[in-house]
């Protein structure tokens, strides 16, 4: 037999032999994804029933500790929040919630969020199979990536989120919080004033959410948590006011209303003992009291891009 | 273009199909034409700097082998390392020079005034004028013919895979087999392309991964407890060893296929006892280069101890400036001269107190392996850091240990990740390097198809696909 010939047999060989084993170890892989406790292996397997559900990104993670949640206010919590998730990627994950879970009574966001650029959508991939909306997301920000993603299997594994997956699962997510105070470091290192920057397509997405929250009969809290002391942005106020112009709603502003650096884990986000300060001030304040009882929402209708109905 | 790129991967088949449907003087028309392209891709510009570069040593080459009066043969090389020096020192140091002498005017209480230039640093230049320069150098010490054939001497300056980061494939290795036409052959493509896979695995899904977990570690040292930057420190070693060894890996199984032999660049470098055997496991290509045509040419160990001390110092400090136009880069070559002129001080003492003390030598070896390869993540540091005061703050971090918890380093997974890669990339390692001087075994076609399928897997699984530079293209 020529060499050119056994190479080609070798190389088609290589190539069934990759394929095949792609598919099954994906299927291997995305059997141990589904046991997890990871937020979003709970979200598409389904039957979670928390009362309030928060949406942010990191300092939506790292401000609304649930188990503090749950402790001050007694309604079951579940946060899910990640860093770098902006509201059109909260979006999707919200609709998918209620398609796959009992709705919420109340959802929580934390509107600066809205400054984040579509980041994360290169890690909602793993997920990207179970959702047509993640996959839209995912296709718009990566186009390439999405076609080899539906090549091979195993290429949406290949995620931040499928080591996640892996860490939490025999444990809960929900425990996850800085727990360090902010190095002494960080607490003295001169900052410039900086600004919040709403990209457009964020606040039009956080409309639509709020939009079809209040259709739907669910609270909605717009909240603004506390930055470092040192970190404040000086343009909130305005910000806060545009967001609550746009989205019709109040936005909760509590950018300064912590000012111990050993309740922050660094300039940016608030840290546990921070969280539960925080939570208690949400509390104090009323920003976990529901204006209409449970029972009156109407169900979710999916829509497979995430956008308004 | 970079390796681990799309437009690559629509190249090299491109490539493939023309080189092996032509033969003789068409085939190596397609290797210029390609590999000029391939270069092209960056910016078509410095093309032409690439092709006077090769212009300059095949003219030098042939003047110098025609030429037998020494005295002219003397100033012919002297023009010919001046040309090439020049092109590297005025691309690279340039503005290094100026600012340095600025700062140093500065110390001294004047207060010069001085424009840096814009330069952009044409890529691969270090490698391609280290290849042209001990060409003409060889040609001068007649121990390589002069090539003649100008299209055979362009191709072999400018052969892609190795074109823009090495290995520096010299003249007496590469003109040779540029002169006979290599036919497709199953066995080198089967070992070839289990090297190219090797490479990706190795860039794609260890540097790569690495990649960001060094960076926000040198670049806020001091957000970081000191397990944090130790872990930094560990993992930028087999950064910059896997993306170097990755990139080498890849040109020279592309190289094989087509019928080339690039010899080695990487041999297991941390698993070196000493660092007189880990110069010559890393970056071979560089190292010998080094050896050859600085070294020696110093004097070498020829002049007594102190001079070879000396000598060892400045091919060590020339060498860490050839990486770089950066203080830190002379002071991780200097770091590495000191290891070496220290171990040439302390070794015989060393081997006798083992020898009296009667320490197993697997006990022996496995603490010299440690010291040297802890010894060389010092010098990392300085390697990697954008300045003395980042490497210092990376240094205190570390040396700062108080209060410092495990349980705090951030990205726990993602380590977790590069250590089990990093783990089964050593252990493919020990298992060859515990063979000692046994002859490697002949892998069978299953067994390498096997291994390319599970590095594909790897890839898919565990790739960065960010398009990240290969380090030593900066170089």
């Amino acid at each position: 037999m020529s060499d050119v010939r056994r190479a080609l047999i070798w190389f088609v060989a290589l190539v069934a032999i990759v394929i095949a084993g792609d598919h099954v170890l994906a299927w291997v892989l995305h059997k141990v994804l589904m046991r997890s406790q990871f937020r979003y292996s709970r979200l598409y397997r389904g039957g979670n029933s928390a009362d309030l559900i928060v949406l942010g990104d990191s300092r939506g993670v790292h401000s609304f500790y649930a188990p503090a949640i749950e402790e001050v206010t007694g309604l079951r919590a579940m946060n899910l929040s990640y860093n770098s998730m902006s509201p059109r990627i909260a979006e999707a994950i919200l609709m998918d919630y209620v398609e796959h879970n009992r709705p919420p009574r109340m959802v929580v966001i934390e509107v600066t969020s809205s400054i984040v650029s579509g980041a994360l959508a290169s890690e909602l991939q793993t997920y990207a199979g179970l959702s047509p909306r993640l996959a839209a997301l995912y296709a718009e920000e990566h186009p390439v990536a999405a076609v080899a993603g539906r090549t091979f299997r195993l290429f949406p594994l290949n995620s931040g989120f499928f080591l996640e997956a892996l860490h939490y699962m025999w444990q809960t997510d929900q425990d996850w919080i800085h727990r360090d105070a902010m190095p002494p470091a960080l607490r003295t290192r001169p900052r410039n004033p900086w600004r919040l920057v709403p990209f457009a397509d964020n606040v039009d997405a956080l409309v639509r959410i709020v939009g079809l929250l209040h259709h739907r009969g669910i609270e909605v809290r717009l909240v603004i948590a506390p930055y470092g002391p040192s970190n404040v942005p000086v343009n909130v106020t305005a910000y806060a006011a545009l967001i609550t112009r746009r989205a019709q709603t109040p936005v909760w502003n509590y950018v300064g209303a912590v000012t111990d650096p050993d309740e922050f884990a660094d300039q940016v986000h608030l840290n546990e003992r921070g969280s539960r300060v925080f939570l208690r001030m949400l509390q104090r304040d009323g920003a976990f009291g529901m204006t209409s009882p449970p029972g009156s929402m109407t169900p979710f209708h999916s829509h497979p891009h995430g956008g308004s109905q | 273009m970079l390796f681990n790129s799309l437009p690559f991967l629509a190249f090299l088949p491109i490539f493939m199909t023309f080189y092996w449907s032509t033969s003789g003087r068409a085939r190596l028309w397609v290797m210029l034409v390609g590999s000029l392209v391939f270069y092209a891709w960056w910016d078509w510009r410095f093309l032409f700097l690439l092709l006077f570069s090769s212009l300059v040593d095949y003219s030098l080459g042939i003047l110098l082998e025609n030429e037998p009066e020494e005295a002219m043969r003397r100033r012919l090389i002297v023009i010919s390392v001046a040309i090439n020096l020049g092109l590297l020192g005025f691309f690279k140091y340039f503005n290094f020079f100026v600012q340095s002498t600025a700062d140093v005017s500065t110390a001294l209480g004047l207060h010069p005034t001085y424009n840096a230039l814009k330069i952009v640093l044409p890529v691969g230049i270090s490698f391609y004028v280290f290849k042209t320069m001990s060409y003409t150098i060889d040609v001068y010490r007649r121990t390589q013919k002069a090539e003649r054939d100008l299209l055979r001497f362009t191709t072999f300056v400018v052969f892609f895979p190795e074109l823009v980061a090495g290995p520096i494939v010299r003249a007496s290795r590469l003109l040779p087999q540029l002169a006979r036409d290599h036919p497709f052959s199953y066995e080198r493509m089967v070992s070839g392309l289990t090297l190219v896979a090797s490479g990706y695995v190795r860039k794609v899904a260890i540097a790569d991964s690495i990649a960001p977990l060094v960076d926000i570690r040198f670049a806020h040292p001091e957000a970081h407890n000191a397990w944090s930057l130790l872990i930094g420190v560990y993992l930028y070693a087999f950064q910059i060893y896997c993306d170097f060894s990755g990139y080498s890996n890849i040109a020279i199984g592309l190289a094989r296929i087509l019928g080339f032999d690039f010899g080695i660049n990487f041999d297991r470098p941390y698993f070196s006892r000493s660092f007189g055997e880990f110069w010559t496991r890393w970056h071979i290509s560089l190292s010998s280069w080094l050896r050859d045509y600085l070294y020696i040419s110093l004097g070498g160990n020829r002049g007594g101890t102190w001079r070879t001390y000396r000598n060892l110092m400045v091919t060590m400090l020339l060498g860490g400036l050839w990486h770089g136009a950066s203080w830190t880069f002379v002071a991780w070559g200097g770091l590495h001269g000191l290891y070496l002129v220290t171990q040439r001080l302390i070794g015989p003492a060393y081997q006798r107190v083992i020898r009296a003390l009667r320490v197993p030598s697997v006990v022996s070896n496995a603490f010299l392996m440690l010291l040297v390869f802890h010894l060389t993540c010092f010098g990392w540091v300085f390697f990697r850091a954008h300045s003395f005061s980042n490497a210092f703050d990376v240094l205190w971090g570390i040396a700062a240990i108080r209060g410092a918890r495990l349980a705090d380093v951030d990205n726990k997974w993602r380590i977790l990740k590069c250590a089990v890669l990093i783990a089964v990339m050593l252990g493919f390692e020990a298992t060859s390097f515990l063979r000692k001087g046994q002859r490697a075994p002949e892998f069978s076609p299953a067994w390498r198809l096997a291994f390319v399928a599970a590095c594909a897997w790897v890839v898919l699984l565990f790739g960065t696909f960010s398009g990240n530079n290969f380090i030593y293209f900066q170089f």
